[in-house]
């Protein structure tokens, strides 16, 4: 089981968190496009390699991390507070369906 | 006519609170709460302390607040019968005498404003226990994957991550525990804290462990 | 029936591990027995003249010992309650019952044994082409087969016993207790790491524990290193059983603390592997019978257990080790006939025997009698935990062998001992020290110095006699049935597994990987070094699934009224992790009673966020469709939110209590979402906006107080909030005293379509102010009602549940919601999608309406779908009860805009068949429309 190395907390097992998925900009709402703002919503790079993308630690310090991580070998080359860039999936299905398993963690 | 409590049939005049926590033994109202009074001697004790006042504080990470406190993220200390603890990133938890919660968010909110401060009272909505013994640190890795050697997690350590599965802030308070002995204190949001005892209990099965209630 | 003190127990051996003075009785197939502490269960069976322990898997051949180690494949017993337990390896406890498996009816008899008779027809993969057609017998073929499937039995009154689970943080894991794994632990530890030690056996030592005086010796001193180090946690009797990323490591570890078995999670930071070599058995006629043995059987039995292995003894040797057993058996005084030597090319032909062997044929054709024929032909390193760290074992030809690859592996995965070469006790434990030593370098994050490889000796490549034999013994596979399969055209290793079986039983590959491989070769042509081994996969030794369940424990979430509820008879639903009362006997009544009188409910799971600070409008506007700049200190206002796509995330009110504190409200199973959701947008897109959201959702207990008298019971027990219409109207907060408890905060909603008022006390004293309301109302007629009468009363109501009435597809205009959605605001989750859905989108989009069916006492089941005479799908139906306020059913239902116009009448398909019909209505509330009731 791979380790995150959270930069508030220290490297914890990756169950402790949410991984929200591959970083994708929120585009400006006034001027995107459907296409450009579909692709937002569905489209991820998915490479075989380094990939950079959101956890969120649900059973930590509940913040949103931007991980650099290497999808064929799970190397994980930096982990940074994920200020700036909204990464969260946004469609809802995810968004609910995740969180709302007893297993993800979390309880308000 | 208002009712302030008092009733027919005998229940009491001012209301008592009750904690999450069921604890075995003969019941009395210490401090305003019923509770158990049950002690014990074992090796190994688990005791709920949920009646002691909690008070939230959000502020600025590295701002005036955070340095009137001395601590940051991760680590607590004890302070004018007052326990502070981080326990997140421009979080702190304030851990006082049962009743005392609204005069600590007062002295926190009194500390000369300088950015913006937050106080909840979250004395009602976190269950909190202490486990104390030398089997302590066994005991809670039945349960818990964080690292609790004395290098990794000494006394004033304070850290939050997965523990029989339930979110919870753990800490490691020797001084508390009163008896020179490893100590933690365990807090999880309210209505998961029965669920957290009992797992802390059959964790600790093979060290003795006994359930202790509140003294006061 | 056999004693301590038969002939087949040998006078006392030096570091045998048996207490002579400690005899244990059991019972082993309905007669007693008695052995010694110490014992294994068949060391101690043996001791006592039994030879057979079980009937193989496909043709119930009788099988004795053939390694005497926990791989030994014959050896599978039943232990009282406990189905295959490795008899070889077992202690032997007093008082145990211990029975053969698989034997029908019995260990001497077994009918089964018909199929040995048949064996030609029952070939690899037979089961691929038989037992198929015609389809209709499958049931009878599953009567027939679950006689002839293997294993034991385990009783269903059985109770999940105590199973343990423990994490452990350690420098250095060593997996393997043997003079080089010994070596390894005591060079970490004295480089200044913590280490964590694991052996199989039940004691430390590996093979020096059976080979001679001197390795006594040595052995001694090693444990005593060991001893001496408090740095080093032993486990006995446990096994690393895989390797994970980042050296997350799984310890199986038996019969500690109270539980019968322990999973113990490790994150290591340096894994040294050092399980040693595992003697692989010679393929031969008769390989299987009662009597043929490898070499390191006879050892153990002999040196360990003093235990005679037979009387008269045929010795093929390979090796040294073959040697040395041949030498113990003499020492023993069993007659060692003959002794080939395999390196000078010399073999045998075949074993025969009636149940058991009787004589070994050799090549020239000489017949010798003997009842015990030892084979010393060759090992088989256990690659498995390197495999599982990156690395692609290579065939090393010369040593006859597959061995780990010099590359592949990350630095902190480390081998030594006899996985990687071959060595006198002393080359073994100089390798595993300098190989201590580097784990305890990559540890404390230096690189070290490399260290020297450790030769391996050359080997005769000895698989295959002249003659056919087992390969597998747990799966009874025949190198003939190896053939065969290549022949059939599954010739890679890959393929051969899978359709042979072979390497797929308990043993997992240990003792049948090269001998199958090597057979491949012989028939395909292709050199062993280009098959290759199958992948080795987790886990290397068995776990049972009791030990993966751990402690059973679920977390459970409870409100501070939960007992209560239970003491009156509440029936609980379980939602999420949450126990709710669902009804406390009637849910019609209670639903009654709300709309006569009065009724309390407890709705504590209702997700609670306190929002702080300047700028919580701001975060309100953006995660809300509508708008929240104007909303004054003292009211309530309703609120959807929707995600980036549109579709209805969540609902609920939110209340600002003060100026600068507000009080969110979010379902209950969307609260742990809800709370992501806003930190999310706080984190990462507004990290400059003043606010900090607290969840309160269990710090206060929620009481929805409902009816038409619920003014009047508040007027009981408040304290300091004026309570009149004009004061406190419908959608305000106040905050107040209850029931003499301060702090409160109560608000006017109506979810139930009645006057209402949902309380927020803090928890402490939720109980306390729940049955403050029951004795001040108990005049008024009130009831406490549960989650069933709450969904009869909205629903009544035409009031949605986000993802009951909407799915994950349902845009805010499909729900009804489009008027509140305020296009005009700057930006807000969901507003692009939305712009376009009402732009584009809402012919076509589904539309929520409330159906109410013809039959005054049809309740159609929720999700029924919606067709038209053609059996088009055109809907579905999301909500439905009966409504006792009302008398008829009524339903929500989301449809296609072509049957959503009031007064259509629709067709409902049953899911048990039939149709009945519904007619759309105008409002989608039944009861009291112009809510007029819950402005009261």
């Amino acid at each position: 089981m791979i380790r995150i190395p959270c930069p508030h907390c220290d490297a914890r097992n990756s169950t402790e968190f949410r991984h929200v998925g591959e970083a994708s900009a929120r585009p400006d709402p006034s001027t995107a496009t459907p296409e450009r703002w579909r692709a937002y919503l569905y489209e991820r790079a998915n490479p075989a390699g380094w990939t950079s993308e959101t956890w969120f630690h649900t059973m930590g310090c509940r913040r949103y991390i931007t991980v650099e991580r290497h999808t064929v070998t799970n190397e994980i080359r930096s982990a940074r507070p994920a200020g700036g860039t909204r990464a969260e999936p946004a469609a809802a299905l995810s968004a609910r369906g995740d969180a709302g398993s007893p297993d993800a963690g979390g309880q308000a | 006519m208002p009712d302030t409590g008092v009733r027919q049939g005998g229940r009491p005049a001012v209301p008592v609170a009750r904690g999450p926590i069921t604890v075995p033994g003969a019941r009395s109202v210490v401090d305003g709460w019923e509770v158990s009074t049950r002690r014990s001697t074992a090796a190994l004790r688990l005791s709920d302390a949920s009646p002691l006042a909690k008070v939230s504080v959000r502020a600025d990470a590295d701002g005036a607040l955070a340095d009137a406190f001395g601590v940051r993220f991760r680590g607590s200390r004890h302070q004018d019968g007052v326990l502070v603890v981080g326990s997140g990133p421009g979080e702190w938890l304030l851990v006082g005498r049962a009743g005392t919660a609204q005069q600590i968010a007062e002295t926190v909110r009194g500390q000369g404003q300088s950015g913006f401060v937050t106080t909840v009272d979250v004395t009602h909505g976190r269950a909190l226990m202490r486990l104390t013994g030398r089997d302590a640190a066994p005991a809670l890795s039945k349960v818990c994957a964080v690292d609790l050697s004395d290098a990794a997690a000494p006394e004033g350590a304070a850290f939050r991550t997965s523990v029989a599965k339930v979110a919870t802030d753990v800490i490691r308070d020797d001084a508390g525990g009163g008896t020179g002995e490893v100590s933690y204190l365990l807090h999880c949001e309210r209505s998961s804290g029965q669920y957290l005892f009992e797992c802390l209990l059959d964790a600790g099965k093979e060290f003795g462990v006994e359930p202790e209630g509140w003294a006061g | 029936m056999g004693t301590a003190s038969t002939s087949r127990r040998l006078p006392a051996q030096a570091g045998e591990v048996v207490d002579r003075s400690r005899p244990l009785a059991f019972r082993w197939d309905g007669r007693s027995y008695v052995g010694l502490e110490g014992d294994t269960i068949v060391s101690a069976l043996l001791a006592g003249g039994v030879d057979v322990f079980s009937r193989s898997f496909k043709y119930s051949r009788p099988r004795g010992v053939l390694t005497a180690s926990f791989v030994d494949p014959g050896c599978t017993v039943q232990v009282d309650d406990e189905p295959n337990v490795r008899g070889s390896h077992r202690r032997l406890a007093a008082g145990m019952d211990v029975r053969p498996q698989n034997v029908w009816p019995s260990l001497r008899f077994d009918v089964k044994a018909a199929n040995g008779l048949v064996g030609r027809f029952l070939t690899a993969g037979f089961y691929y082409k038989t037992f198929i057609k015609p389809q209709r017998l499958w049931p009878a073929y599953q009567q027939v087969l679950s006689r002839f499937a293997s294993g034991g039995v385990t009783s269903r009154q059985n109770v999940h016993g105590y199973y343990d689970k423990r994490y452990v943080h350690v420098d250095v894991v060593v997996a393997g207790g043997g003079p080089a794994g010994l070596a390894a632990a005591v060079a970490a530890a004295d480089s200044g790491c913590s280490v964590l030690l694991v052996e199989e056996e039940y004691e430390l030592g590996g093979h020096l524990r059976y080979s001679g005086e001197e390795s006594l010796s040595t052995l001694s001193d090693l444990r005593a290193q060991v001893a001496a180090r408090p740095s080093i946690e032993v486990m006995t009797d446990a096994v690393v059983t895989g390797r994970y990323d980042d050296n997350w490591v799984a310890v199986m570890q038996r019969n500690v603390g109270g539980a019968i078995e322990r999973l113990v999670k490790v994150r290591a930071s340096v894994l040294v592997a050092a399980p040693g070599l595992i003697e692989r058995p010679y393929v031969f006629a008769g390989n299987d019978l009662p009597g043929v043995m490898l070499s390191t059987a006879v050892r153990r039995l002999v040196n360990l257990y003093a235990v005679k292995p037979g009387e008269r003894a045929v010795v093929l040797a390979a090796n040294a080790e073959g040697d040395v057993a041949a030498a113990d058996l003499t020492r023993a005084g069993v007659d060692v006939v003959r002794v080939l030597d395999g390196r000078a090319g010399e073999t045998i032909r075949r074993a025969t025997g009636r149940g058991r062997l009787q004589a070994v044929e050799l090549e020239d054709g000489t017949v010798l009698p003997a009842d015990l024929l030892v084979t010393a032909t060759g090992w088989t390193a256990p690659t498995s935990l390197v495999n599982m760290a990156g690395d692609r074992p290579v065939w090393n030809p010369t040593a006859a062998r597959f061995v780990p690859s010099s590359t592949g592996l990350p630095p902190t995965v480390l081998a030594t001992g006899g996985l990687v070469g071959d060595g006198s006790a002393e080359e073994l434990i100089a390798h595993g020290r300098a190989v201590g030593a580097l784990a305890g370098d990559r540890a404390q994050g230096r690189p070290g110095d490399s260290v020297p490889a450790l030769a391996c000796e050359p080997h005769p490549a000895m698989f295959r006699a002249s003659t056919h034999g087992f390969v597998d013994f747990s799966e009874d596979v025949s190198s003939k049935d190896v053939v065969a399969a290549a022949k059939e055209g599954y010739d890679s290793s890959e393929l051969v597994k899978r359709f042979t079986t072979a390497t797929m039983g308990p043993s997992q590959g240990k003792l049948e990987t090269i001998n199958t491989i090597a057979v491949l070769s012989e028939t395909t042509g292709r050199a062993i070094e280009d098959l290759g081994t199958t992948v080795w996969r987790p886990p290397y030794a068995p776990i049972s699934l009791g030990a993966l369940a751990g402690r059973v424990f679920e977390p459970t979430r409870v409100s501070p009224m939960q007992g209560w509820h239970e003491e009156h008879g509440a029936v609980p639903l379980l939602a999420g992790q949450w126990i709710r009362p669902d009804h406390y006997g009637d849910a019609a009544q209670e639903a009654r009673n709300v709309r006569e009188n009065v009724g309390i409910i407890d709705v504590t799971p209702l997700g609670k966020l306190e929002l702080s600070g300047p700028d919580v409008p701001k975060l309100l506007n953006l995660v809300y469709v509508n708008k929240w700049s104007k909303l004054a200190v003292g009211s309530v206002r309703y609120g959807v939110m929707c995600a980036d796509d549109g579709v209805v995330m969540d609902d609920g009110v939110t209340g600002r209590l003060e100026e600068n504190r507000y009080l969110m409200s979010t379902t209950s199973s969307g609260a742990a979402t809800v709370w992501e959701w806003l930190e999310n947008w706080l984190q990462t897109a507004h990290t400059d906006w003043r606010v900090h959201v607290t969840p309160v959702t269990t710090a206060y207990a929620s009481i929805n107080v409902a009816g038409p008298k619920s003014r009047e019971l508040m007027q009981r027990v408040v304290v300091g909030v004026d309570l009149s219409t004009e004061a406190f109207g419908y959608m305000k907060v106040r905050q107040g005293r209850i029931a003499g408890v301060d702090d409160c905060v109560m608000w006017r909603i109506g979810f139930t379509g009645e006057l209402s008022y949902e309380l927020h006390v803090p928890a402490s004293y939720g109980l306390h102010v729940w049955e403050a309301l029951l004795e001040a109302g108990d005049d008024l007629g009130i009831r406490p009602f549960g989650v069933e009468a709450q969904r009869i009363l909205r629903l009544e109501k035409g009031h949605l549940i986000v993802a009951q009435d909407t799915d994950g597809l349902t845009r805010a205009h499909s729900a009804g919601l489009g008027g509140m959605v305020k296009l005009d605001k700057s930006d807000f989750a969901g507003k692009p999608e939305l712009a376009w859905h009402e732009r584009f989108g809402l012919a076509t989009a589904p539309r929520l309406v409330a159906l109410q069916p013809v039959d005054p006492t049809a309740v159609p089941p929720e999700a029924s779908q919606i067709i038209t005479a053609n059996g088009e799908i055109l809907g579905r139906v999301t909500s439905s009860r009966m409504s006792p306020t009302l008398g008829h059913g009524v339903c929500l239902a989301q449809v296609d805009p072509s049957i959503a116009a009031p007064g259509t009448v629709l067709t409902i398909r049953l899911p048990g068949g039939g149709d009945i019909s519904a007619t759309v209505q105008k409002d989608l509330a039944f009861v009291d429309p112009e809510g007029v009731r819950l402005r009261a």
